[in-house]
């Protein structure tokens, strides 16, 4: 039986994996909620106070670092806070059902990108003018190889009309959307893949307390889901934002992966059904 | 630790991020777990409650704040547990403005302007709804 104490044990595993893989944890925790009786909208809303957390608590240890991307991340952000607006908006004219194939569709072009890179990062030769205009280049120290990882970031501009998707996907489906994130940021800005989960992790508490405020008004939100959601992602993001630095790229890479087929599995499942 | 040598100025709004992110979660886990303490006290049972009284609600975010502050109506320990969640939701809004007080005081007017729209964008949808 779920009580308190119980969704904020489970919580701490999501907040682990969350922080770990840049995605919100929102998706993981959304059908663990519904399975256990609680109302799908409660579970959508109350989900979105784990991202928050799981998001700062991570950021706190990954920004402290210098591993994820500041710049970068403030670009980013006007594009998907536009679309979440936007795409909180539009859900009302069109049905999301397309949005969920879409998504799926997206999410597997990752498996493209790894097939290629899994001897590790290769960083762009040259940098497009914009990018270097905004001054969107960086560099981390990587604890599991011991070496610094330097990058430049570039297709900026196609990079925040992915995010503008991702936004917009994020406002109509009431999901995070961080791994369409990362996906973007890898694929199409050629960053590194603990940049692209850690700018990502950044990134989605902001987009998240976009839609706590849009669900403030619809009267969803639950205080005994969300103060043991917090607790628990927050205790979770906050280990995994110390260890993640330690860990390779290609286990990184796995955990992104399983998380992700999970996903795809779920939106195909929630397109197929919603037909 | 491993730090890179920070070029001007770059690194201190990193610091200052990772105090605002680490100190608006700790104050919420703080105000969290004191809730629920003092709920376990008043109502001897922890399970997830379908009451009225644990679902928050507001016209828009700025108002539901003041409402829920200056109004008394609630228990204390509902009330710890709503500000714990009124800590966690602000501290991203916290990092958004210091950012652009970072920016403006190092003078690079691009991310002023970058920093200035995500506030604005922002404040609006959190004021709208």
């Amino acid at each position: 039986m779920l009580n308190i104490p119980s969704l904020a044990l489970i919580s701490v595993l999501v907040g682990f994996l969350g922080s770990l893989t840049g995605l919100g944890g929102a998706s993981i925790l959304i059908p663990l909620l519904v399975f256990f009786g609680i109302p799908v909208k409660q579970a959508i809303a109350s989900a979105m106070i784990a991202i928050i957390a799981t998001s700062s608590g991570s950021a706190a240890s990954y920004v402290r670092e210098r591993i994820t991307n500041i710049k970068v991340a403030m670009y980013l952000e006007m594009f998907t806070i536009t679309g979440a607006i936007a795409g909180a908006t539009i859900t009302t004219i069109i049905a999301p059902v397309y949005l969920y194939f879409f998504f799926a569709a997206f999410l597997l072009t990752s498996f493209l990108r790894t097939s290629r890179v899994n001897h590790g990062f290769t960083p762009a030769g040259s940098q497009d003018r914009f990018s270097r205009w905004l001054g969107l280049s960086g560099s981390y120290f990587d604890q599991a190889s011991k070496k610094l990882v330097s990058y430049r970031v570039n297709n900026t501009v196609l990079g925040g009309l992915g995010m503008l998707v991702a936004g917009l996907a994020a406002g109509m489906l009431g999901i995070g959307a961080g791994a369409f994130k990362v996906t973007v940021m890898e694929n199409i800005l050629h960053m590194p893949p603990k940049v692209s989960s850690t700018t990502s992790n950044f990134i989605i508490g902001m987009t998240a307390l976009a839609g706590v405020s849009v669900f403030l008004f619809s009267g969803l939100l639950n205080l005994t889901l969300m103060a043991p959601m917090a607790i628990g992602t927050a205790i979770g993001a906050i280990v995994g934002g110390r260890v993640l630095n330690r860990f390779g790229d290609s286990t990184l890479r796995v955990l992104f992966f399983a998380v992700v087929v999970l996903l795809i599995v779920q939106m195909v499942y929630k397109g197929v059904t919603s037909i | 630790m491993n730090r890179q040598s920070p070029a001007k100025g770059g690194p201190k709004l990193e610091n200052a991020i990772s105090y605002v992110l680490i100190a608006g979660v700790l104050i919420s886990l703080f105000l969290e777990i004191a809730g629920i303490v003092l709920f376990y006290n008043s109502y001897g049972q922890l399970a997830i409650s379908q009451e009225q009284s644990v679902f928050i609600q507001g016209h828009d975010f700025f108002s539901f704040i003041y409402n829920e502050f200056s109004q008394h109506t609630r228990t204390l320990p509902v009330m710890l547990m709503t500000a714990g969640v009124v800590v966690l939701m602000l501290t991203p809004y916290v990092r958004v403005i210091l950012s652009v007080f970072y920016f403006a005081r190092q003078k690079n007017i691009k991310y002023v302007v970058i920093t200035l729209f995500v506030l604005t964008i922002l404040t609006i949808s959190l004021a709208l709804h």
